[in-house]
């Protein structure tokens, strides 16, 4: 869980540790620790750090009172991103490379625009999404990058 | 158990026809004389219909519809009445199709923020996303009336701005009849508006309201509550308190064609509304709109509401297989049918009742191709939450109060059965 102060020097120490190459940056999910800042940028957020079982937590809180947390594994990857708040965050950059699959996927199920909770499937990313006006959640996740161990339940 | 005696049920149930068999019709929209009422009492009650949808749209399921009659702001003449409206007790706020009003010579005002520019709106419902303006509306229902409403105009026809690249970046954006499988969406939930106070003084501005300048160019911006899309319930001069859904159990597992109920509005606010006395579990919710579920003995706490606007039981069990082919994917497909499971509500706050549930899922390739309504239909999926959405509603009445209001004993923001 977020541990609720601000530690910036813990992006540094997990990027010495972890990342041996620079990892082109894309937003969201795929993305690097680089890629977090651009979204807490993009997302008028603060950005806060915390470490996870064996991932890293970025938390984006946001003037609006959204906040997104992106997942990163010891590859310095954002292997999930979750998200809650009074309205979706822009799931396009999210989810980064895996939205136009996630648009796909979508696309596919019947009647998706008349169900609060949702479960989208594709062979590389997890979609879980919910809620209504004023409080929805979600979480996405690329379940092959997941680190041993760590529960898909965990990733809020 | 139920909060209707027997005899009240039927009368106000009106027709059921299942199966091809039309049932006896009893009653009509329930506004019968009992001769305890005041003398002069407001029509409170309209039909309610579960049928396959409006003719530009067709195969419609599980979606509970009433007839509106909607005029410009201001105007005695050009109004009409909208079929197929989507009853919705997810969401608060009223919300129509484009096509729908210019088709039936209706042009609403948009409504202009303090710069001059239209305010439009971004929602997000399931999977997909709504834009258009905000405009003005007199909405009348039974004998109830909103004048100036802010409602919003789902822009099927691109006559107003353009979305903002923000804007259908969650999904697609469903603004035609056949998107919703409606003319509109009446949002009657426990809120008085749809975004409230996070919407108001914002330090940035939600993605949700967006002022947009002449030439189509929209950035998210802060609104007031009394401009924010609203309840027309709570702008009612009387029985502006909540609702109540009436819709009766249906006649087969496998569907029904067509099913007809009553939508009443107020809560203990006449003789036909009251709250019954006994027997009633009074589920408040948080600031969110949700009162909190437990599935099937699992200790993870779920936000959850009772959401006519969902067709299914949205809920995930891996355990449950998910149909891959035919008209239901996404939706659950239980190897063995019907799959017995329940769920535990909560309320939050003084209205704390507990409450367990059980349903039943039903595989939905067992249902009638041509029927409109089904019992045991779930779906959706994700973990984050739980939606008693139609099937709930079948059998029982549901009652949602409104924040801020007394209701009997009680006050909203609520849902009750």
């Amino acid at each position: 869980m977020i541990s609720g102060s601000i530690k910036p020097a813990l992006l540094t120490a997990w990027l010495g540790a972890g990342l041996l190459a620079a990892v082109p940056a894309s937003a969201g999910l795929g993305g690097d620790v680089e890629a977090v800042r651009a979204d807490a940028a993009e997302f008028v957020g603060t950005l806060e750090s915390a470490y996870g079982a064996d991932y890293l937590i970025e938390q984006i809180s946001t003037g609006s009172g959204m906040r997104i947390r992106e997942f990163l594994n010891r590859d310095g990857i954002v292997f999930a991103v979750s998200w809650s708040g009074p309205a979706v965050p822009e799931l396009q950059r999210l989810l980064g490379v895996h939205f136009p699959a996630y648009l796909a996927a979508l696309a596919a199920l019947d009647r998706p625009g008349l169900h609060r909770s949702l479960r989208v499937v594709t062979p590389d990313l997890v979609v879980e999404a919910g809620g209504h006006l004023r409080a929805y959640q979600g979480r996405a996740y690329l379940p092959a990058l997941i680190p041993a161990g760590v529960a898909a339940a965990d990733l809020r | 158990m139920r909060a209707l005696a027997p005899i009240r049920a039927v009368a106000r149930f009106g027709t059921v026809i299942a199966g091809g068999m039309l049932a006896a019709c009893i009653g009509g929209n329930g506004v019968t004389a009992t001769g305890s009422k005041p003398v002069t009492p407001t029509p409170n009650t309209m039909m309610l219909t579960v049928d396959t949808g409006p003719s530009a749209a067709t195969g419609q399921i599980n979606h509970a519809y009433v007839t509106i009659k909607v005029c410009a702001a201001g105007s005695q003449t050009q109004c009409a009445n909208i079929d197929h409206v989507l009853l919705d007790t997810g969401s608060s706020g009223l919300r129509l199709v484009r096509s729908v009003l210019t088709a039936a010579a209706v042009t609403l005002a948009p409504e202009l923020d303090a710069q001059g520019q239209t305010v439009e709106e971004c929602v997000t419902f399931g999977g997909g996303q709504t834009w258009g303006p905000v405009a003005l509306a007199n909405l009348s229902m039974a004998g109830e009336s909103a004048d100036k409403l802010p409602v919003q105009v789902m822009d099927d026809t691109g006559a107003g701005a353009p979305p903002p690249a923000s804007c259908g970046a969650n999904g697609t954006l469903i603004n035609s009849v056949s998107g919703f499988g409606a003319n509109g969406v009446l949002g009657v939930g426990v809120f008085a508006q749809d975004c409230g106070a996070a919407c108001v003084s914002a330090s940035t501005p939600l993605p949700l309201y967006y002022g947009c300048t002449s030439a189509g160019v929209c950035a998210a911006e802060n609104l007031a509550l009394a401009d924010q899309v609203t309840n027309p319930v709570a702008m009612f001069a009387a029985d502006n308190n909540g609702i109540i859904v009436n819709l009766p159990n249906l006649q087969s597992a496998n569907g029904d064609l067509k099913v007809q109920g009553e939508l009443v509005f107020g809560l203990s606010t006449q003789t036909d509304n009251a709250l019954p006395a006994i027997g009633l579990t009074v589920l408040g919710t948080d600031a969110n709109g949700d009162f909190t579920a437990t599935y099937n003995g699992g200790t993870t706490v779920l936000p959850a509401l009772i959401d006519s606007g969902s067709d299914s039981y949205d809920f995930n069990d891996s355990t449950i297989a998910t149909c891959s082919t035919g008209a239901y994917v996404g939706y659950y497909c239980p190897l063995k049918a019907p799959m017995s499971v329940f769920a535990v509500n909560s309320g939050v706050g003084v209205n704390n009742a507990t409450n367990e549930v059980p349903f039943a899922i039903a595989d939905p390739n067992s249902f009638v191709a041509n029927a409109a309504a089904f019992a045991g239909l779930g779906g959706g999926g994700g973990a984050t939450n739980f939606v008693w959405g139609m099937p709930f509603f079948y059998g029982r009445p549901v009652y949602v109060g409104i924040e801020q209001r007394a209701a009997g004993p009680y006050s909203g923001p609520f849902f009750a059965y």
